[in-house]
């Protein structure tokens, strides 16, 4: 629920993006040119700020010159540490941004690379999204690979937003931002149900391995894996070749999977998704044929990653209830 | 919104801030008394290194700061003054990093050390202090770059000396800005407030003489003023720098009248010969007087002559002080003395030294010449008495007690017993202090005086001739008093290296004096004036300062921003004009939609101008996408093209 304080917070929050470049989401590769790069002191800098025209006034007033002189050192080393601040960030490229799906509650490592247009020594830039935030260095123009974990709450497609890179470099006086506004948006998996009952319409594990090993043609031969049970070894192959050689058979289509929206009518709707995305992924696992069947929609039967992502993409996508 | 704790300190960044406050308490302990400073670090450092791995307990550290307080307080005797409070400050900066845990602690630890850098300027202003103060800037600003990294938590990116040298690069860049703001920012031309004053008065000559007091002053070698002569200068042996003119005796001290000297007319006087013109720099003494070579002619701004022809600045003497002079010795001075004025040179505290009034009246008696008993005082000093910077203590009649027992001292003893005996006489006399000679530096050419050669001589007043000056000590060892004329061909070290030494690095000091010290309001006008601005107020400063700040910040701008984003194709401006016209005709360019599909899309819709849209598209695509190395003068002439399109009216077509 949104109170009060929040939706005040939300509007200007809003007007304040509408006001800060960029206004929108942008295509990749992206620049930081000096119009975009906001550059405010900090609470430190301020302090000093107001100490430095202490000083200066009180010297001034005395007419002492060596205080002034410092003071004016110090006044504009601090003055010229904005501008250094300034350029610790202009010239810095967002190349592009990615991420692999993960399921809800998990973080999403949203995946930047992130180039200069001039080389400079950039240490301590902040890249941040809301809470979200990694700390990397940009040392003379080269390619850097960032990792920003992105917590997820909720299925569906997760859109980052702005991303702020800032520093506070050299001194820590001043701080500035620039926002990035990455066309990219993260699809985000339903949770997976923790405690789900076996997938249905199969035996279980031990008939599977069964109906596997006596069945079908074998499919191909593969190298022997720690764990592999002794009567799927083709012991008349590995005489042959020397070395240990295991069987696999292809299931057969008639043992297809059924993952069926209708039959979970006893589950509220969230939690219907998450099972089925466990089901979804302990099929995929379990290397079985399986059909999807969700309201209006029919996917499969299908093996293999590609299905298991355009299942579970199907899974998020649904309206949420 | 809620605060956020302070993130700790980790180690290394607590040791950078403990050693920026050290680097700035340096200049400042230096200059409170040693054994105060000395206490305060060794305090500090003892509880900082008890106290590295877990915080002492709060009313441990309440109990040392009280005491410390405490010790400075009894150390300037419970008297506020600006040495005190700077002393004090010290005490803070000292206590401060014993709770030195978090990131905010250590910021006000930054900020309390540059305040106590700019303390140490309110006690002294020479080249040691800001030669001590910068690099405890610098050490300062790199432990605000150690802390900016502690914050992210990107630690040990960069080696202890790239920081400092990173900072050094920074200061080196800021130097030419800060130039600026000292030589333009607008000055002001008389103080808002006034400077505090001091708790423990400066080492000089004080308002106060009685004999024995100087002992101190005689042997302290601290310069007074310095004095450049401007054409030709007096012989040595006249060098006698007229501080304060003192009528009343107490029985033990001699001390300025309040005031009444200084509201009267500055006596009459006949110059002997033409004046000589000198410029003095003095030393902050943080009192009023001002010194002048016997006798002033006139009294520099912000002073007065007084009528004994004594100097009176109007505000104390804080800062560095610099005045031009015209002097001359008199071949009469005041030669009619009022009656009044009489009476006050002639007055004595009725039951001292009945020996010495014994004496004068005998001599009196036997005589009615004024400058035969002068005289015959001489030749008893003389021969009689010798002089020793380790005189005896004198009793209630220290005249008679010097005269008649111990017969040995100093030019305190001697003008105030001098002085006593003229009175005693019947002869108007009174005490002058100041100094006497100096010392010639060959190098800078200007002549030194230093607080040893403070001296305290007589004047008595002999009819037709007015005040004479008459200095008892040199009668019994003049070259005690021209000590300094007669080193003077050798200089202190006595020509050898140290010598050498000593005159580049006073010549040194001195050009401090002038150049840095000397800047003022008055010198910023001739700054301006200099560039044919005459008459130049604060807000012409102003411009100046903004407009040569604009300037040098553009250069720096120049070094720094060289970095702007890629610049945008001419080309792609030219097309996105193309696309911006025909969009304000409604037909506005999809996003996703390709050059030539809209040049279609757009043909189809505007028949009369087809040809000119798809030749245009076709050849921006060719530029743009096929053949980037197209020869530059077709791309100049599509880019002209693509400008000058217009969108004919379509109604008529």
């Amino acid at each position: 629920m949104i109170s009060g304080a929040h939706g005040f917070a939300a509007t200007w929050r809003r007007r304040a993006i509408s006001f800060t470049r960029p206004r929108r989401a942008e295509a990749m590769p992206v620049a930081i040119d000096r119009r975009r790069i906001y550059v405010l002191p900090t609470r430190f800098g301020l302090f000093i700020a107001a100490l430095l025209c202490t000083m200066l006034v009180g010297a001034l007033n005395y007419n002492n010159n060596p205080a002034l002189l410092l003071g004016f050192l110090l006044a504009a080393t601090a003055q010229l540490s904005l501008h250094a601040t300034h350029l610790a960030l202009s010239g810095i490229r967002l190349r592009d941004a990615r991420a692999v799906p993960v399921h809800a509650g998990d973080n999403s490592i949203l995946e930047l690379r992130f180039d200069a247009l001039r080389a400079r020594p950039r240490p301590g830039l902040v890249l941040a999204c809301d809470a979200a935030r990694t700390v990397f260095a940009l040392p003379d123009a080269e390619d850097v690979h960032v990792e920003l974990p992105l917590p997820t709450t909720r299925r569906g497609w997760l859109h980052p937003g702005r991303l702020a890179l800032s520093t506070t470099q050299p001194l820590g006086l001043a701080r500035a931002w620039s926002y990035f506004w990455p066309d990219v948006s993260v699809l985000v998996y339903p949770t997976l149900e923790t405690q789900a009952p076996p997938l249905p319409t199969h035996e279980g594990t031990g008939d599977r391995m069964r109906v596997r090993a006596q069945g079908e043609e074998p499919h191909h031969l593969r190298d022997y894996r720690v764990g592999d049970p002794p009567r799927q070894v083709a012991w008349k192959a590995s005489a042959r070749t020397g070395k240990l050689l295991v069987r696999e058979y292809e299931a057969h289509s008639d043992r297809d999977i059924r993952l069926d929206w209708n039959t979970l009518t006893s589950l509220p709707y969230e939690a219907r998704i998450s099972r089925l995305a466990r089901w979804v992924v302990e099929a995929d696992r379990a290397n079985a044929r399986y059909t999807l069947v969700l309201p209006g929609q029919l996917l499969g039967p299908s093996q293999g990653h590609a299905h298991r992502h355009a299942c579970l993409q199907a899974l998020a996508l649904l309206p949420h209830g | 919104m809620a605060r956020t704790p302070s993130p700790a300190l980790d180690r290394r960044s607590r040791i950078w801030c403990l050693a920026a406050a050290f680097a700035c308490a340096l200049p400042l302990s230096l200059l409170i008394p040693h054994w105060l400073a000395a206490t305060l670090v060794a305090a500090s450092v003892t509880s900082i290194v008890l106290a590295w791995n877990r915080p002492a307990p709060s009313a441990l550290r309440f109990l040392l700061t009280i005491a410390l307080v405490g010790l400075v307080f009894s150390a300037y005797s419970f008297k506020l003054g600006r040495d005190t409070a700077s002393a004090l400050l010290l005490a803070m900066l000292m206590l401060k990093p014993i709770e030195l845990n978090t990131l905010r602690d250590a910021r006000s630890l930054i900020g309390f050390s540059l305040f106590a850098l700019f303390a140490a300027f309110l006690l002294d202003q020479g080249p040691l202090t800001l030669a001590l103060a910068l690099p405890a800037a610098a050490l300062t600003f790199a432990s605000c770059a150690r802390l900016a990294d502690a914050e992210v938590g990107v630690i040990g990116l960069a080696t202890n000396w790239k920081r400092i040298i990173a900072i050094a690069g920074l200061f080196a860049l800021a130097a030419p800005l800060a130039l600026a703001g000292f030589w333009l920012f607008p000055r002001l031309g008389s103080p808002l407030w006034g400077v505090p004053d001091v708790a423990q008065a400066k080492v000089g000559i004080s308002d106060r003489m009685a004999p024995g007091d100087w002992v101190d002053l005689l042997s302290d070698d601290s310069p007074a003023f310095r004095v450049r002569f401007d054409g030709p200068m007096p012989p040595q042996e006249s060098l006698y720098w007229r501080g304060l003119v003192m009528w009343n005796f107490d029985g033990r001290g001699w001390t300025q009248p309040e005031g009444w000297p200084r509201k009267m007319k500055p006596a009459a006087q006949f110059p002997a010969s033409r004046p000589v013109r000198y410029e003095i720099t003095l030393e902050p003494t943080d009192r009023r007087y001002l010194f002048a070579l016997d006798l002033p002619q006139s009294a520099p701004e912000g002073a007065s002559l007084a009528q004994d022809l004594s100097l009176t600045s109007r505000d104390p003497v804080t800062n560095l002080r610099a005045y031009t002079m015209r002097s001359a010795a008199p071949a009469r001075f005041e030669p009619d003395l009022s009656d009044g004025i009489r009476a006050v040179a002639l007055r004595l505290p009725s039951g001292f030294n009945p020996r010495t009034i014994a004496l004068a009246q005998q001599w009196r008696s036997e005589t009615n010449d004024d400058a035969a008993i002068v005289r015959r005082a001489l030749a008893m000093y003389h021969e009689k008495f010798s002089y020793s910077l380790a005189a005896p203590p004198l009793g209630r009649n220290s005249v008679d007690e010097f005269l008649f027992d111990t017969k040995i001292g100093y030019c305190e003893h001697f003008s105030s017993s001098f002085t006593f005996l003229m009175r005693a006489a019947g002869i108007p006399a009174r005490v002058v202090t100041g100094y006497v000679g100096g010392y010639r530096n060959r190098i800078g050419d200007y002549w030194l005086v230093r607080q040893s050669d403070a001296h305290a001589w007589s004047e008595v007043w002999l009819p037709g001739r007015g005040w004479m000056r008459v200095d008892p000590t040199a009668a019994v060892s003049p070259e005690r008093v021209f000590r300094r004329a007669a080193d003077n061909a050798a200089g202190p070290g006595g020509g050898t290296a140290f010598g050498q030494l000593f005159d580049v690095g006073d010549w040194i000091r001195h050009g401090w004096n002038d150049f840095v010290l000397g800047f003022n309001a008055v010198r910023q006008q001739s700054l301006l004036s200099a560039f044919g601005l005459p008459n130049a107020d604060s807000s012409d400063f102003a411009i100046a300062f903004g407009v040569v700040t604009g300037l040098l910040l553009t250069i720096v701008g120049l070094f720094q921003l060289r970095d702007r984003g890629p610049r945008r194709d001419p080309l792609l401006r030219a097309w996105s004009r193309f696309t911006g016209r025909l969009a304000r005709a409604h037909l506005r360019k999809l996003p996703h939609e390709p050059a030539l599909a809209y040049a279609r899309r757009v043909a189809a819709l505007v028949p009369a101008q087809r040809d000119d849209v798809l030749s245009l598209s076709q050849r921006f695509a060719l530029a743009r996408y096929a053949r980037p190395e197209m020869d530059d003068q077709a791309r100049r002439a599509l880019i002209q093209a693509l400008r000058a399109f217009r969108i004919r009216n379509r109604a008529s077509s």
